[in-house]
């Protein structure tokens, strides 16, 4: 039962891990970096149902612009989770973060973008509770999105790899591979001191390995889950607002697992 | 003689305030595809010493900056502040006020 609220636990965390910042999507990264000397505070919370277990997370992410297209930060997050036979709440693995936008091409009213993008989840999350609120391991995700933003349209592509550490119990989570589509439009043309609204639509796969224990295969882990995600990013000025909701619509999971029910976030952000 | 201190006191009035005027720099950027995205630009001119105020047109791809008396802004220095912020600046023009 540890074992797999472990992974619960890792999964749950990685959803978190979408370093989803400024004007990309909500539920996974597009290639958009906050500007040379820019701090970024960013609260999120999201609410996931996996079966019988509940999570809530509240997340502080601060991000510094190191230059135009270079930017790092740390994410704190503060978990309560339930599995129906226990509840806990407290402090969750910190992620170390930074994303390099590599490529950029700018026409009137037009941004092209390619970043690659790079996650260190730490351990200092308390995996002794019941349900664990820390993976107990170091984490590492390394990606690469895509976007093209418009005064009216929006698309963005990415695709992520996330390597995982082995816990002192000898628990190694499976590696994990995420791609995301997404799409955005926004109805009204923009004008820069009004609110601006962008509607967006996510499909989100992801492909889990099967975990293992000291070297043996665990049969009821791994599989994989594609998400359609319906989502809204409101703005003002330097102020954002992003709402998002995942909803399983295939999933293909190893032996005996419960399947997503639903993972919903909403994202405050300011540009400082 | 009144006639004449008056006429004076009018005239360095008027020259005075056409010098203190400063001018307007207006900066087609390209890339301005949100106007979330473009606070980058303001921020990093408003910070600029002499700068009196940014407005945008973001259709149009264009930044209104203007400047106090005797600022003076390069090409380059402009291309460097936009591409800080994230962006390309296309062409700059200025225009005295």
């Amino acid at each position: 039962m540890k074992y797999s609220q472990s992974l619960l636990t890792g999964l749950l965390l990685l959803f978190g891990s979408s370093a989803a910042s400024a004007h990309n999507p909500v539920f996974s990264p597009g290639p958009h970096v906050l500007f040379k000397e820019g701090i970024e505070v960013h609260v999120s919370l999201d609410r996931d149902k996996v079966g019988q277990e509940k999570e809530t997370e509240l997340g502080l992410e601060l991000t510094y612009g190191l230059t135009g297209d270079w930017a790092a930060g740390i994410e704190l997050p503060y978990i309560k989770a339930d599995d129906r036979a226990d509840k806990a709440r407290g402090t969750g693995d910190g992620r170390l973060f930074t994303k390099y936008r590599f490529w950029r091409d700018d026409s009137l009213g037009v941004q092209e973008s390619a970043a690659v993008l790079l996650n260190v989840m730490l351990d200092n999350g308390d995996d002794k509770e019941s349900p664990p609120l820390g993976s107990g391991t170091t984490d590492t995700l390394l990606g690469f999105t895509y976007g093209y933003e418009s005064l009216k349209w929006y698309r963005w592509t990415s695709l992520r790899y996330r390597r995982n550490g082995e816990n002192g119990a000898g628990l190694r989570r499976g590696d994990k591979l995420l791609l995301d589509f997404a799409v955005g439009i926004r109805p009204t043309p923009p004008s820069y001191l009004r609110p601006d609204t962008v509607w967006l639509l996510e499909l989100n796969g992801e492909q889990d390995q099967r975990a293992e224990l000291n070297g043996a295969v665990l049969a009821d882990t791994g599989g994989s889950e594609w998400f359609i995600s319906p989502g809204i990013f409101w703005t003002q000025r330097n102020f954002a607002i992003k709402a998002g909701v995942q909803l399983p619509i295939a999933s293909d999971l190893n032996g005996s697992q419960a399947e997503s029910d639903y993972r919903a976030k909403l994202e405050f952000e300011w540009h400082l | 003689m009144k006639k004449s201190i008056l006429l004076a006191a009018i005239t360095l009035l008027w020259s005075v305030t056409l010098f203190a005027a400063g001018s307007q720099y207006s900066l087609r950027i390209d890339g301005l595809a949100c106007p979330f995205c473009a606070y980058g630009i303001e921020k990093k001119l408003i910070r600029t010493e002499g700068v009196e105020s940014v407005a945008f047109d973001l259709e149009k791809g264009v930044v209104k900056v203007k400047v106090g008396e005797g600022v003076v802004f390069t090409e380059s220095q402009l291309k460097r502040l936009v591409g800080d912020a994230g962006f390309t600046l296309r062409s700059m023009s200025e225009q005295p006020l």
